[in-house]
């Protein structure tokens, strides 16, 4: 059989100094993503004029497009109508590119996640005179953050994996380190391996957190429960 | 005393409220009885703007609104003369029965951590609910989610307390629990108003009933008056088929 294991299990560790940048980018523009996601979706369910129909074109523009061309378009593309963009490096064009995307998708979620809201909550807050503030930040989006959590981490893990896509426009990361070991060796088989199977430890050890996570936020729904 | 001039609201072209005029004393105990649809409820969110209102003045203990001109102040200082105890009781559903009360208290009145959760503890006790002050809503039956609800409203120390149909969500046998918690309230002597189904319990403790029908306030008057001897048709009616109903029951 032509399969070297020792050869693989040798080039692991060299693979895996570049996960921090993988982590770097995918873990940045979820940051992001949830951030703009989340100011997407309250524009969208207030439905602030002319902003609102703004956003409904931008999101679909953002699902509507497959992301490598997106990235291609923000690396190669913009700098072409913004000259001071060519001097942008390949990796924030990703994590820019992967943020609005993602903002793009997760908006729905989160806009979702609001409406599944009880409307008396809202009620209640305003009845005890706590300003819209408030009112958010204590009852509503810990709610809205419950609902939400399980699908936003299906996100997260999602982008963890398209960051591999950084490596088109030349960014090193995990998978660009493969191919050069690869295209010395020709053992491409125990490369990529490697590479595909960190990236599903990754996701694995992910999927665990956020169950935990899951739990945590379940706390006050669950009969039995009383804080400690 | 609260006093309300002239109150409009509707929905679309579907007129609720057609000039609603009442006045309530200091401490009185004021029901509202009527058909479903009749606008009760509506006039009743109407006065801490949970509804807005489309032309009127409501003014409660001092503070005084034009509903056609008001500002953000005013509604915080007119909500702030009101508690409100809801049908669905609209505990805080990420929050234990102490925080319930003592969270309002610490963000809209600035009080300490620690002295607003004492003040929860006590009144929680005062309800009867000594022990559940760390339960969730979901592992409270409706009965004690009610009086959760009634705590958070007494917490805030409103001139009048706003009661929406608070028995209508309950089993039948929850409902007493709560109605004994609200006698205990109007014991203390606060102002109430009580959008409610339970005629005997407006019988037996408002000092004063309304009775509303399709956006008007038809008939008013003490219990007696109303429930003994009403004088408009559309009160008999309403009175007869409801103890037709439970006669049946």
């Amino acid at each position: 059989m032509n399969f070297d294991i020792g050869y693989m299990v040798d080039i692991f560790p060299r693979i895996l100094e570049y996960l921090p940048i993988v982590l770097y980018m995918g873990t940045l523009s979820f940051i992001l993503a949830v951030i703009v996601g989340l100011v997407f979706a309250v524009i969208i369910n207030a439905k602030v004029p002319v902003l609102y129909h703004l956003l409904k074109v931008i999101i679909s523009y953002f699902r509507g497009v497959p992301t490598l061309i997106q990235i291609f378009i923000f690396y190669f593309g913009l700098p072409q109508l913004i000259p001071s963009l060519s001097s942008m490096q390949a990796i924030t064009a990703v994590i820019i590119a992967l943020s609005i995307k993602n903002a793009a998708y997760l908006s729905e979620v989160f806009r979702s996640a609001f409406l599944a809201v009880d409307k008396g909550q809202f009620e209640a807050c305003e009845a005890v005179n706590m300003t819209k503030w408030q009112g958010l930040r204590t009852v509503i989006l810990p709610q809205v953050f419950r609902v939400a959590i399980p699908a936003t981490g299906n996100y997260y893990i999602m982008m963890i994996k398209e960051t591999s896509l950084a490596f088109t426009i030349g960014v090193v990361d995990m998978l660009a380190r493969a191919k050069l070991e690869s295209a010395v060796t020709y053992k491409f088989l125990e490369a990529y391996l490697a590479v595909g199977l960190i990236y599903w430890a990754i996701t694995v050890v992910l999927t665990f957190l956020q169950s935990k996570l899951e739990h945590y936020m379940e706390r006050p729904y669950l009969k039995e429960a009383t804080k400690p | 005393m609260i006093k309300i001039q002239n109150l409009h609201k509707s929905y679309g072209n579907t007129a609720i409220l057609k000039g609603i005029e009442v006045e309530v004393n200091d401490g009185e105990v004021l029901a509202i009885i009527g058909p479903s649809g009749s606008g009760k409820s509506t006039l009743l969110r109407c006065l801490n703007f949970l509804e807005k209102a489309e032309k009127g003045i409501i003014e409660i203990d001092g503070a005084k609104v034009n509903v056609e001109q008001y500002t953000k102040a005013d509604v915080v200082h007119l909500r702030s003369k009101t508690g409100m105890v809801f049908q669905n009781y609209n505990l805080f559903k990420n929050k234990t029965a102490l925080h319930n009360i003592s969270e309002p208290l610490r963000l809209t009145k600035k009080m300490p951590k620690k002295q607003a959760e004492q003040a929860a503890y006590d009144l929680l006790a005062e309800v009867g609910l000594k022990g559940k002050e760390l339960n969730y809503p979901v592992a409270l039956s409706g009965g004690q989610q009610q009086r959760v609800g009634i705590a958070r409203a007494l917490a805030l120390n409103p001139y009048v307390v706003l009661f929406d149909e608070p028995t209508s969500s309950l089993d039948p046998e929850l409902v007493e629990e709560v109605l004994n918690v609200m006698k205990d309230v109007m014991k203390q002597g606060r102002t109430m108003i009580v959008v409610t189904h339970e005629m005997e319990f407006a019988k037996e403790v408002a000092d004063r009933v309304i009775f509303m029908a399709d956006g008007y306030i038809v008939e008013q008057g003490t219990p007696e008056e109303v429930f003994n001897n009403p004088q408009n048709e559309r009160t008999k009616r309403f009175l007869k088929n409801y103890l037709t109903l439970h006669a049946k029951r």
